[in-house]
């Protein structure tokens, strides 16, 4: 399968890149999701955290 | 703003535990069932209920009908109430339930019948797959209908582990089920050899992750602080183990895969990113268990917090374990060994089985608006199943790790020190014990159905639950500054989208090379397309599940390579329609099993299969009298090259019409063989086949073995 484009990477001699690739999606996606998860805001959390609760009714209506 | 009154639905919830229930004690008792075989192979009776096609059933009955209705249960409890709105429509609930429960019916009606394409945990054939591709989409069709129409502004967490399981498990299915149909029954996967295994491996990891840990989790985020009454531990930190675990999971395959043929650098990534998975596994464990933290006095009178204590400890001992086994090192003594076995059913009976009576507990007295029946049966149970674990995992890993010592043992002489079969002898033991803690496990499953058939007696069951809240306001302006990740919480699309890339990386990163790069899979020139009766013969290798005990990839280890011969490479399997390497060896290694000092003679395999232990005293393989009786279908043979021409297998053009002549030439010539050693058989009989396969198996780089210890 994949004949059509076979041809063309057949040839390919940086099969490295792969896991080069990996490595660099791997760790920007992590440093950028800390960084966001760092910088949530406290009372959202809460809020979230409450939703299975029903303790919180103002996340019923949308603000 | 004016509440809206509306209904949840609780009757699809309760249909869906009343299947888990079901499932569950079929899928333990065939457990059960097939663990005896191992003790006492007498019990493989007839050929419908022969180890190797019943162990399937096992499988997928755990899986896909315990574990499958598990997650339906929850997921149809949980998502209402989250969502705040009643089921997109009841009628696609209908559908997806009675869908998925005649996909169950079908499985456990074609895999007795040897029908299966022996691809592990996805072994049912193409009409099956396509009608689980419509219930998975109808499911998710009805989920996202619900999450469209919720009047809850926020995605909680569980909601997204729901939907990176359903995204998932639908790349996975459709990517494995690529294959070939030669007849309504029968087809090809359309990979071959390491291709084959690559894929397979990356979809059996991820079964593992999207439908037995993935779905789990969302139950566990949304269970586990009704059950407390007290929030998650930390929110942040679902998120995070919510995005780390869906990116890693999806590249650790190949661990399955370590020391085979597959390419030396796919080993590595899967080993790289399985070691890292214990981050975000734990991660979520801890966030369980400290749900608890100022509450665990609860869990000393709470059945409940009981069972889901356990699950969740489960969940970490299986989570720090995987990792351990994806180091090359480690999987060197336990691949193929019963501790894969003690490994999966700590997860299965500990984190799936667990989880599912907690959930059960809690759910069935509220669902009927009574309390539950009994306590003290519920007591019983959960020190039933601990125990049952305890009493099945603790065999097994002795069991692994002794056999595993003894397959690598060699005398001062140098030479192997076991046969293959005294190793099988010593393991009967451990079987034993491992069928006691089934046994328990399966009582405590009893007394918790006698439980709830009495706790549904003493209510009546609440079909429409009245609840009430406010609609949703559109909003579709992003605010100014707002949190990114909470413009991803209200949008369930977006959500499903960057699920799938993330999960999509990982697939493609460590798909496309091993299929598009040549030199992964070199080319030996000695290596050639089956004859037409080695490729029937092949087919009932599959039929029977010889794949479920018999590995054919031999490690390049001198404990391996003295008992089995040269070492597997990924050139040998470039025709093989599906690969055969298997995943445990209760029984030896056949990949050159017709060559050097293992081959047999045509006598001794056909007197083998009628009666193993006539040939290998001790053995616990099941006898295949029935491959004497039966005749061979040789009129799928011309549909079946064809097929194999179709998926690149270099038969001359035309050779479909010239096969069934090459086909009977040599049957007759193995009945002839079989004539001189005093057996008389007709050559159309199955067994010819089977034959035929078993002696080609190594020819084609036939190279001697050193060892005469077998």
């Amino acid at each position: 399968m994949f004949k059509f484009i076979k041809q063309y990477t057949e040839t390919m001699h940086a099969a490295a890149i792969y896991p080069m690739f990996s490595l660099l999606v791997f760790f920007i996606f992590f440093i950028v999701l800390l960084y966001f998860v760092k910088k949530m805001d406290k009372s959202t959390v809460t809020k979230l955290s409450n939703i299975p609760l029903d303790l919180d009714e103002t996340t019923t209506n949308g603000n | 703003m004016q509440v809206e009154k509306f209904y949840y639905d609780n009757r699809i919830v309760k249909n869906f535990a009343y299947a888990t229930i079901l499932w569950g004690v079929v899928g333990m008792l065939v457990g059960l069932w097939v663990s005896l075989q191992l003790v006492f192979p007498a019990l493989n009776i007839t050929q419908y209920g022969s180890f190797g096609r019943l162990r399937p059933l096992h499988t997928n009955a755990v899986i896909f009908a315990f574990v499958g209705n598990g997650i339906f249960m929850g997921v149809y409890y949980s998502l209402q109430r989250l969502c705040k709105a009643r089921m997109f429509s009841d009628t696609l609930s209908k559908i997806h339930f009675w869908g998925w429960q005649l996909i169950i019916v079908a499985a456990a009606i074609t895999l007795p019948l040897g029908i299966t394409t022996s691809k592990e945990y996805a072994e049912l054939e193409w009409p099956i797959d396509i009608a689980i591709a419509v219930i998975w989409i109808v499911f998710g069709w009805n989920m996202f209908g619900t999450i469209l129409k919720r009047r809850e502004k926020h995605l909680y967490v569980a909601i997204w582990f729901y939907i990176a399981t359903l995204v998932t498990i639908t790349v996975l299915h459709v990517v494995n089920s690529f294959e070939l149909p030669v007849s309504l029954f029968k087809s090809y996967s359309w990979y071959a050899g390491v291709q084959d295994a690559l894929v397979q491996w990356w979809y059996g990891h991820n079964a593992v992750a999207f439908f037995l840990t993935t779905p789990y989790l969302g139950l566990m985020y949304y269970f586990m602080p009704k059950a407390a009454n007290r929030p998650v531990y930390s929110y942040r930190l679902s998120i995070i183990h919510f995005w780390s675990l869906i990116f890693l999971y999806i590249w650790a395959g190949p661990h399955h895969l370590l020391y085979t043929a597959l390419p030396n650098w796919a080993q590595s990534l899967g080993v790289v990113f399985s070691v890292m998975l214990i981050f975000p596994s734990w991660g979520g464990m801890i966030n369980g268990l400290l749900t608890l933290r100022g509450a665990w006095d609860k869990v000393r009178d709470d059945v409940i917090l009981k069972f889901m204590v356990v699950a969740v400890t489960a969940y970490g001992m299986a989570t720090f374990e995987g990792p351990m086994l994806s180091l090359k090192n480690i999987s060197a003594v336990s691949h193929y060994t019963d501790w894969i076995v003690a490994h999966v059913h700590v997860g299965a009976l500990g984190w799936n089985g667990m989880l599912t009576f907690g959930i059960l507990y809690w759910l069935i007295p509220r669902l009927f608006s009574t309390s539950l029946y009994s306590k003290k049966l519920a007591n019983q149970h959960f020190w039933l199943g601990t125990l049952g674990i305890i009493f099945y995992a603790v065999p097994m890993y002795w069991a692994g790790f002794t056999q595993s010592s003894m397959w690598k043992q060699f005398t001062e002489a140098g030479q192997l020190k076991y046969t293959f079969l005294e190793t099988v002898t010593y393991m009967k033991p451990f079987y034993a014990m491992r069928s006691l803690g089934g046994t328990l496990y399966l009582l405590g499953t009893c007394l918790m159905v006698y439980n709830i058939y009495k706790t549904v007696k003493s209510g009546s069951l609440v079909a429409n639950e009245a609840a009430e809240a406010a609609p949703l306001q559109i909003e579709n302006v992003q605010h100014a500054g707002e949190h990114w990740h909470r413009w991803i919480e209200r949008k369930p699309v977006q959500m499903m989208v960057i699920s799938l890339i993330v999960i999509l990386i990982g697939g493609i990163a460590e798909m496309i090379p091993t299929f598009l790069v040549k030199s992964n899979v070199p080319t030996i020139s000695s290596v050639k397309p089956y004859t037409p009766l080695e490729l029937q013969g092949r087919d009932i290798y599959v039929r029977e599940g010889c794949y479920l005990c018999h590995s054919q990839m031999i490690r390049p280890f001198r404990s391996e390579t003295e008992r089995y011969g040269e070492y597997s490479k990924a050139g040998e399997f470039v025709y093989d329609h599906p690969f055969q390497w298997g995943s445990k060896r209760t029984g030896p290694d056949l990949a050159r099993e017709g060559a050097g000092n293992l081959k047999k003679t045509d006598g001794w395999h056909f007197r083998h299969f009628r009666e193993p232990s006539s040939m290998s005293e001790g053995s616990i393989m099941p006898a295949y009298p029935f491959l004497l009786e039966q005749d061979l279908d040789i009129s799928s043979t011309e549909a079946k090259i064809r097929a194999m021409q179709t998926l690149g297998v270099p038969y001359e053009k035309g050779y479909d019409k010239l096969a069934v002549a090459d086909l009977v030439a040599q049957s007759q010539a193995i009945a002839d063989n079989l004539k001189n050693d005093s057996i008389r058989i007709s050559p159309k009989k199955e067994v010819i086949a089977l034959i035929a396969y078993m002696q080609r198996m190594g020819t084609d780089i036939a190279k001697p073995i050193t060892s005469q210890n077998k």
